[in-house]
C-alpha cells in the first residue's frame, strides 16, 4: 500500500501558507513543541497524500462494478456538480474549523491539550490542502466555468459566517468548545470521509485513507480531555463541570446531526456511486456512537465519584439512575450527561423549527421554547449571533410568517461570501505565477 | 455469540478496553488506556484493531509500523499491547485480531512483525507460538537506574 506525496503548484502552496500565517499563527509553536509532545513521531508536513491501490471499480449505485473516474472529464455532469459541491463543502469545513479553534486555543488549561488541538488544526489545514489539490491537480474546465484559482480563492476567502455548513459558522466561546467540537463534529467528519472512501471519483477515494487516520486522533483530542474532565468534576474540581460539558453537547450535537444533510436525502449520492449510505442511515449510526461516548463519560464519572465501584456495579448504578431519575449512592441523576433528543434545537432537515425539547417533548409557544433552550445552552452562546439568527427565524416560523423550509434555507445566513466581502476583493490569496514573491497584505480575521 | 466485527480502534472503545484490562489484571487504570489509545490513534488507527461483538469491544491489539529502531532499518510491525475479554478467550478472537493487524502491516511495507513477551506470561507466549512467531535473537537487556 504505497502512499504518494504531492505538493500544490507554488502559487497555490504559497496561498495556503499565507492563509496559515493568518489563521494559524501558533504553527511555529507546534513545530517547536513537537519533540516534547510527540517524540519520534514523523513531523507534520503540509502536502497531499494519495493512497495507491484503492478499489478501481465503482462500489455502489447504478454503475456499480464499472471503472471509477480518474479525471473530471470522465464524470457525467450531474456527478461532477455533486462532487464539486462535496469537495468545496469538505474544504470549507477543514479551513473553517481552524478559524473557530484559534479563537479560544489560548484558553486551554493544560499544555498537552493545547498542543493536541494545535496538531489537529495543522492536520485540518492539510485536509483543506488535500481538497484544494483535487481542484487544482485535475482539469475541471470541462465541468465548470470557474477556474481552479477562483475556486481556491473562494474557499480561502470564507470566514466564520460564510462557510458552507452551519457547524462551521458558530464562534467558539471557550476551550470547552474546542474539545467538544472535536468529540462531536470531527466525528461527523469521520463518517463523511469513510463514506467518500468509496467515491466513484478515484482521486477522491485515494485522498480519504490518510485523512481518516488523522481524523481518529482528532476524536481523541476531544474524547480524552472530556473523560479527564468528567473525572475531575466527580472529584469536585470546578474548572469544567458536567453541566458545562452537557451544555456544549447541546450546542453542538444538533449541528452535527444536520451535517449529514436532510434526513430524506442522500439517495442521489448513493446512486451516483459517491457515498454508500443515505443521510438518515449515517445520521442514526452517528447518534448511537455519540450515545456510547456519553455513556462512557458517565461511567468514568461514577467510578471517580463513588469509590470502589466495579465496572458491573457502575453500569448497574447508571442504569438505575437513568431509569428512576432519582438519587443513589450519593449521586443525583441530574449530575450525569444525557443525550439530547435527536430533534432538539434543530434548524435543518425534517425536524427543522419543530420546537422539540431536550427530552423529545414538543412546545407550542415560541416564548416557552426559547426559555427552554436558555436553560439547556451555554450562556455565552445565547449572547452570540448564531443563536439570535436562529431565534429570530424561529419566531417567524412559529408565527406562520415563514415556512420551516424557508427558515431552514436561511440558516446559516451567508453574510460574508467571497465576492461580497470588501476585503476579499482587494486581497487575493492566490496570486498569478508572475506575482509570486510580492508579499500580499494579510487579511484580518 | 453473534457475529464478530474486526475494525480499527476508535475513541469510543476506550471504556471497553479499560474494562477488559480490568478483568485481566484486576486493576482499574483509565488514565493509562486514555494515554495509550490516544497514542495509537495518533500514530495509525488502522494498525490498532479491536473485535466487536454486540456493540461491545471484546478484544484489542495495539501496535504500529516503525523503522530505524534497534538497528532494524526496514519497516517492522510491532504488536505492543493485546487483550481478549476472559469470557471470550479461546474463540479465535486473538487470532483474528492478529490476522487483521498483520495483513495491514504487510500492506504498509513491513517484512517482519515483532513483539516482546515477558517470560512469566506463558499464555501470551503460547498464543504467539501458535500464530507462528519464533523466539528472536534480539535479546532485551535492562539496567535499573
Ligand atoms: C493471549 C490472548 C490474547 C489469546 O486470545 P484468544 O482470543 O483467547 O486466542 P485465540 O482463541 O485466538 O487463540 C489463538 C491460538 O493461540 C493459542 N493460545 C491462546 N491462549 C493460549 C494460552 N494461554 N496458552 C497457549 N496457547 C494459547 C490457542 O490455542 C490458539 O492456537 P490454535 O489456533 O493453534 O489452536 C488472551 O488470552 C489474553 O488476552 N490474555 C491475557 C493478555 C494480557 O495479559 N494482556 C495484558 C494486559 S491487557
Ligand atoms: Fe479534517
Ligand atoms: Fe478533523
Amino acid at each position: 500500500m504505497a502512499v504518494s506525496e504531492v505538493k500544490l503548484p507554488k502559487n497555490f502552496h504559497q496561498a495556503v501558507e499565507d492563509w496559515r500565517d493568518t489563521f494559524l499563527p501558533d504553527y511555529q509553536f507546534l513545530l517547536d513543541s513537537w519533540e516534547k509532545h510527540f517524540p519520534k513521531e514523523p513531523m507534520f508536513k503540509l502536502c497531499a497524500y494519495r493512497e495507491m491501490g484503492v478499489c478501481a471499480n465503482i462500489e455502489c449505485g447504478a454503475k456499480e462494478g464499472q471503472p471509477k473516474a480518474t479525471k473530471p472529464s470522465e464524470l457525467d455532469e450531474d456527478q461532477a456538480q455533486h462532487l464539486l459541491g462535496a469537495i468545496r463543502a469538505q474544504a470549507s469545513t477543514e479551513f473553517g474549523s481552524i478559524q473557530q479553534h484559534r479563537l479560544t486555543l489560548a484558553r486551554a488549561q493544560s499544555e498537552e491539550e493545547q498542543v493536541w488541538v494545535l496538531r489537529m488544526m495543522a492536520e485540518e489545514l492539510r485536509h483543506g490542502y488535500q481538497m484544494l489539490h483535487l481542484l487544482v491537480d485535475d482539469d475541471w474546465t470541462c465541468q465548470t466555468q470557474q477556474s481552479s484559482a477562483d475556486m481556491v480563492e473562494e474557499i480561502l476567502s470564507m470566514q466564520t459566517g460564510s462557510h458552507v455548513l452551519g457547524a462551521f459558522n458558530i464562534d467558539f466561546d471557550s476551550f470547552v468548545d474546542n474539545i467538544v467540537f472535536c468529540a462531536l463534529i470531527d466525528r461527523v467528519g469521520k463518517y463523511q470521509l469513510a463514506m467518500q472512501k468509496v467515491s466513484a471519483y478515484k482521486p477522491m477515494a485515494e485522498s480519504m485513507p490518510q485523512m481518516l487516520r488523522e481524523e481518529a486522533f482528532h476524536l481523541a483530542t476531544g474524547v480524552v480531555p472530556m473523560r479527564r474532565w468528567a473525572t475531575q468534576a466527580a472529584e469536585g474540581e470546578v474548572y469544567v463541570t458536567m453541566e458545562m460539558m452537557q451544555k456544549a453537547i447541546n450546542k453542538w450535537l444538533p449541528r452535527g446531526l444536520e451535517m449529514f444533510g436532510d434526513e430524506r436525502g442522500g439517495g442521489s449520492n448513493v446512486r451516483m456511486g459517491l457515498k454508500p449510505m443515505k443521510n438518515a442511515e449515517a445520521q442514526a449510526d452517528y447518534y448511537q456512537e455519540v450515545a456510547k461516548v456519553v455513556d462512557d463519560l458517565n461511567i468514568r464519572y461514577l467510578r471517580a465519584k463513588v469509590k470502589d465501584l466495579s465496572i458491573g456495579e457502575a453500569r448497574e448504578l447508571l442504569a438505575n439512575l437513568e431509569r428512576g431519575r432519582g438519587k443513589a449512592k450519593g449521586v443525583d441523576h441530574a449530575e450525569l450527561l444525557r443525550m439530547p433528543d435527536r430533534d432538539f434545537f434543530r434548524r435543518r432537515g425534517v425536524p427543522a423549527f419543530t420546537m422539540v425539547g431536550f427530552e423529545g417533548e414538543t412546545y407550542d409557544l415560541y416564548q416557552d421554547y426559547v426559555q427552554h433552550l436558555r436553560k439547556h445552552l451555554p450562556e455565552s452562546y445565547l449572547a452570540g449571533r448564531d443563536f439570535r439568527d436562529y431565534a429570530e427565524t424561529l419566531k417567524k416560523v412559529a408565527a406562520g410568517e415563514m415556512t420551516a423550509e424557508d427558515g431552514a434555507r436561511k440558516m446559516p445566513e451567508l453574510r460574508r461570501v467571497g465576492g461580497s466581502c470588501p476585503c476579499s476583493k482587494s486581497v487575493r490569496w492566490v496570486r498569478g505565477e508572475s506575482e509570486e514573491g510580492t508579499k500580499l497584505p494579510v487579511m484580518g480575521g | 455469540m453473534s457475529s464478530l466485527v474486526i475494525r480499527g480502534l476508535d475513541t469510543m472503545d476506550i471504556g471497553d478496553i479499560v474494562g477488559i484490562d480490568e478483568k485481566i489484571t484486576k486493576q482499574y487504570r483509565p488514565e493509562v488506556w486514555e494515554a495509550r489509545c490516544a497514542y495509537y490513534l495518533r500514530r495509525d488507527p488502522d494498525a490498532a484493531v479491536v473485535c466487536v461483538a454486540d456493540g461491545t469491544v471484546v478484544g484489542f491489539m495495539l501496535g504500529e509500523v516503525r523503522s530505524g529502531e534497534f538497528g532494524l532499518e526496514e519497516p517492522t510491525g510491532w504488536i505492543e499491547v493485546l487483550g481478549v475479554d476472559p469470557e471470550h478467550q479461546g474463540k479465535a478472537i486473538g487470532r483474528q485480531l492478529a490476522d487483521a493487524m498483520l495483513d495491514y502491516f504487510k500492506r504498509r511495507g513491513a517484512k517482519t512483525v515483532r513483539t516482546l513477551v515477558d517470560e512469566e506470561m506463558a499464555d501470551i507466549a503460547g498464543f504467539f507460538d501458535s500464530l507462528g512467531f519464533q523466539p528472536s535473537s534480539l535479546r532485551p537487556f535492562v539496567k535499573t537506574l
